[in-house]
């Protein structure tokens, strides 16, 4: 008994270790985005330097800590809730086989208590793809998909209240595809399976 | 006509023009569905449960639903009348005062088997404030494996501890996680259920709850 708790509780922890899946696309925009800096930047023993000769400090650069330590703030706040394992991970542009999980993203509340949720789908060869659920009373309408650049994935943003809720991809207006990353439900009404979202109180 | 009886006209022409804007929204979705078979029947379905005084929004949700899925009139008709049904009892069970969202994740839960008094006793718990988060908890978890008292009695008890919304949904993608990776639903309830539970202060000594905690 005492091992089979151990082991449940060696399995239970090394979940907990997981890291959340991250976004490729925004991994290589950053790194785009370093590499260009720091080609135009000194490197830091110079900037140092300068600063040890002329230790001023602009409005720009005074209004920039603030903006930074905003930043770090709201950061910090999103870590806390990470560390009580209750923050959403980051949907991630691959298309390597990827274990199911809750994989939206979700971003701040309006202020009729909706959440925006972050979506994407990789969908090659599709012309059109569209977000059906209850959230959007699977009106196929209502929330199209954008493909990003030419051959990308597939990606938008829907308003769901917390709770729980079910939905699908609908490919090239005919298909309706299960959510590939997502936690399935069997669909007691229609039978096959219908993806799960819980979106919680931001 | 004094100035009471004006206000509660004013009242009720209010309230009826919401709910008939409402229904209007409703039936004007009904140009989305093509077979003119097929709009009929929904279009006879939600003119019933309006008249019942069921909200038609997520039944004409469960139409366009069943469209999208190229599901056939019949199969869409008995889907429409099985979630009236739950929803007429869930509205029973949860108050005439229960939110749409309210009533659509309490026939949720009585559709994955959720005992019909826990959603009272639910309500109960938390009779000022929506609890269709955790009713959406609490049927993810039975739809997740853990059987339905088990799970009933977990959220109860968290709700009593006064869980935030954050703290049970991170219990629902726990428990899912887990399951995935192999282990017994229940086994995985309690251990996390175990693990929010550290987190909270002991139960307040009033039988009904404060607002939930942002």
């Amino acid at each position: 008994m005492i091992d089979e708790t151990d082991e449940l509780i060696q399995r239970a922890a090394r979940s907990l270790k997981a890291l959340p899946a991250t976004n490729p696309l925004a991994n290589a925009r950053i790194i785009a985005a370093v590499r260009a800096r720091r080609a135009q930047t000194p490197s830091r023993i110079v900037q140092v330097a300068q600063w040890m000769r002329e230790p001023t400090l602009s409005a720009a650069s005074a209004a920039f800590l603030a903006a930074a330590a905003l930043v770090v703030g709201f950061v910090a706040g999103g870590a806390l809730r990470t560390a009580d394992g209750t923050s959403p991970e980051i949907a991630a542009t691959t298309e390597r086989p990827v274990p199911p999980g809750p994989a939206p993203a979700l971003s701040a509340a309006n202020t009729h208590g909706d959440v925006a949720v972050a979506l994407l789908f990789e969908a090659r060869n599709a012309k059109s793809v569209a977000v059906v659920g209850d959230f959007n009373n699977w009106d196929a309408t209502s929330s199209p998909m954008k493909r990003f650049g030419s051959d990308g994935p597939w990606t938008t943003t829907v308003r769901a209240k917390p709770g729980r809720h079910v939905y699908a991809f609908l490919v090239d207006g005919t298909t309706v595809v299960a959510d590939p990353r997502a936690p399935r439900a069997r669909d007691l009404d229609y039978g096959g399976d219908a993806s799960v979202l819980m979106v919680t109180t931001p | 006509m004094t100035r009471l009886r004006k206000l509660a006209l004013a009242v009720v022409l209010l309230t009826g023009a919401t709910a008939a804007s409402a229904a209007a929204q409703d039936y004007s979705r009904l140009a989305l569905i093509r077979d003119d078979v097929t709009r009929d029947v929904v279009r006879g379905l939600l003119g019933g449960a309006f008249s019942r005084g069921v909200p038609t929004e997520p039944l004409m949700a469960k139409a366009l639903e069943g469209v999208a899925k190229k599901a056939s009139t019949t199969k869409i008709r008995d889907a429409m009348n099985a979630l009236e049904k739950r929803m007429r009892r869930a509205q029973d069970l949860l108050g005439k005062d229960a939110s749409v969202d309210e009533l659509a994740a309490g026939a949720d839960a009585l559709s994955v088997g959720v005992n019909e008094k826990t959603l009272a006793r639910m309500r109960k718990a938390a009779p000022r404030r929506s609890i269709a988060l955790e009713l959406g908890v609490l049927t993810e978890l039975v739809a997740r494996g853990v059987g339905p008292s088990k799970a009933s009695e977990m959220v109860l008890s968290l709700m009593g501890r006064n869980a935030t919304g954050v703290q049970l949904t991170a219990l629902s993608n726990d428990v899912q996680g887990d399951v995935a990776a192999g282990l017994n639903p229940e086994v995985a309830l309690t251990l996390r259920g175990k693990g929010i539970m550290s987190l909270l202060p002991p139960p307040p000594s009033a039988n009904t709850l404060q607002p939930r905690p942002k």
